[in-house]
């Protein structure tokens, strides 16, 4: 049990109304509706290709919809470029492949985000960005470049470079999908802490262990269509569709 | 036959004094381009469509004429043209700068290009504008890339200095002729001026290759 649980009667965050999305011909997203409140920790689950990955980028507005509309805090998501720079400070993203600045210190990573985006002096952003290296776990690696860090600890890092933000949601792109499975742990273990915290938090993953001890919610995902979404228990111990249990069958997954 | 490096070794400080104007007007040469070249990939990418045409047009149009053809048009066309007369040395550093331009901004445009597009995203994942982008996170990461390339137009700059012998800019291959002209001393002269270039680009050539094996990882994303 998580004591971030969120009640029932918690402000929504995010609300997707019958959202789609089609690169050309191909229907990524069809129908896509449901919603994340506050402190809750939603995971997306299903197939590769299925949409899930492109339901996160079009949160903050990384893809554009085509279809429907998404709501953030209750307004919808702005198409102005400056508008949807300001939704964008406020949602933390981590990638599946890092996306650490190469060229930067894992400590100048963090402090790029607040630097540049929200104007903090040098100081105050240092200040932050020590104290979130050290929240991941990697005071001592401030000053190792990506290069000289393990895939578990640029991710960390890159958790950390989300947060430094302050959102009041992060999202996460298949976190732990390029890493060595000695090193996923550190990764989860991270993610864990965060939605203990409170944190809002999207987790796109194939890691059902975690979907089912941390989320709060799992929508399962085919073919750019929610096939089922509900609370881990009804998902992993008595999925209502027949396609919710063949995909997690063939994940060898026997509940 | 015998040699005579008698009059290479009396005139030396003629030459070293051609050595200093090769080295000078490489270096404005290739500061110059570096400048231009990077301002021209920006707009080429992200400028309006009218000015993107017209730097293709003089990429392609840099790329198909002889570097010696733009250098003698600089110095003997282009003040007929306009009125405005630039000595020797201004001529060639505009005209071979001119030139090496159009390759430097294809090198970078390569460069920028080669960036993870995840990279970008992370960038305005963090809310950064597309410029911010540019400046702290492409082009730095893009450099480091573009580093060999670079080094490899720095040798050709050094190399395309020596045709401005031909407007007369007192640099090292126009000191060479001269000499060799008035003391029948070709071979050994001509010898000697290979030497030299030999030993202003060689050391480029090895350096930036030392350089980039040390911090190529910066810019592996």
């Amino acid at each position: 049990m998580t004591i971030a649980t969120a009640p029932q009667t918690a402000a929504t965050v995010l609300q997707y109304r019958d959202v789609q999305k089609l690169y050309g011909d191909f229907v990524a997203l069809q129908g896509v509706s449901m919603e994340v409140k506050k402190q809750q920790v939603v995971c997306l689950i299903g197939p590769s290709g299925s949409g899930k990955s492109t339901l996160l980028r079009c949160t903050n507005a990384l893809e554009t919809i085509d279809g429907g509309e998404i709501l953030f805090d209750g307004v919808r998501l702005p198409k102005d470029r400056t508008a949807i720079r300001k939704v964008r400070q406020r949602m933390g993203m981590v990638f599946q492949n890092f996306e650490l600045f190469p060229h930067k210190t894992a400590i100048e990573n963090v402090i790029m985000g607040p630097s540049t985006v929200l104007g903090l002096s040098d100081e105050a952003s240092r200040d932050r960005a020590e104290a979130l290296l050290k929240k991941v776990g990697l005071a001592d690696k401030a000053k190792n470049y990506p290069a000289n860090l393990s895939g578990g600890q640029q991710q960390r890092v890159a958790i950390a470079r989300a947060l430094a933000m302050e959102p009041e949601v992060m999202l996460f792109d298949e976190p732990t999908s390029a890493l060595d499975p000695e090193t996923i742990g550190e990764v989860l273990n991270v993610m864990k802490a965060l939605a203990d915290d409170g944190m809002t938090m999207i987790v796109v993953t194939h890691e059902m262990t975690f979907a089912r001890r941390v989320a709060d919610h799992v929508v399962v995902f085919e073919r750019g269509e929610i096939i089922e979404q509900g609370p881990p228990k009804q998902i992993f111990e008595a999925p209502t569709t027949a396609r919710t249990r063949d995909f997690l069958g063939h994940l060898g997954w026997d509940g | 036959m015998d040699f005579n490096f008698g009059p290479v070794i009396e005139s030396w400080r003629f030459l070293a004094d051609g050595v200093r104007i090769t080295v000078l007007l490489s270096l404005s040469v290739a500061a110059c381009s570096l400048t231009f070249g990077t301002l021209v990939a920006l707009a080429r990418r992200y400028g309006p469509k009218w000015l993107q045409a017209i730097l293709i047009f003089y990429i392609d149009s840099m790329r198909a004429i002889p570097v010696l053809v733009v250098l003698v048009w600089f110095y003997f066309a282009f003040p007929i043209a306009t009125g405005i007369n630039l000595p020797p040395f201004l001529s060639a550093l505009v005209a071979l700068s001119f030139n090496l331009t159009a390759y430097v901004a294809e090198i970078v445009r390569a460069g920028m290009e080669s960036v993870r597009p995840g990279q970008v995203r992370a960038g305005l994942a963090l809310g950064m504008s597309t410029p911010q982008i540019v400046r702290k996170i492409v082009l730095p990461q893009a450099f480091v890339r573009m580093m060999p390339a670079l080094g490899n137009v720095l040798t050709l700059t050094v190399k395309d200095t020596a045709i401005a012998a031909v407007i007369a800019v007192p640099e090292l291959m126009r000191r060479a002729d001269a000499i060799a002209g008035q003391t029948y001393t070709p071979v050994e002269v001509f010898s000697t001026v290979m030497l030299l270039y030999f030993c202003i680009i060689f050391p480029i050539t090895r350096g930036v290759d030392i350089v980039y094996k040390r911090i190529s990882f910066l810019g592996r994303s």
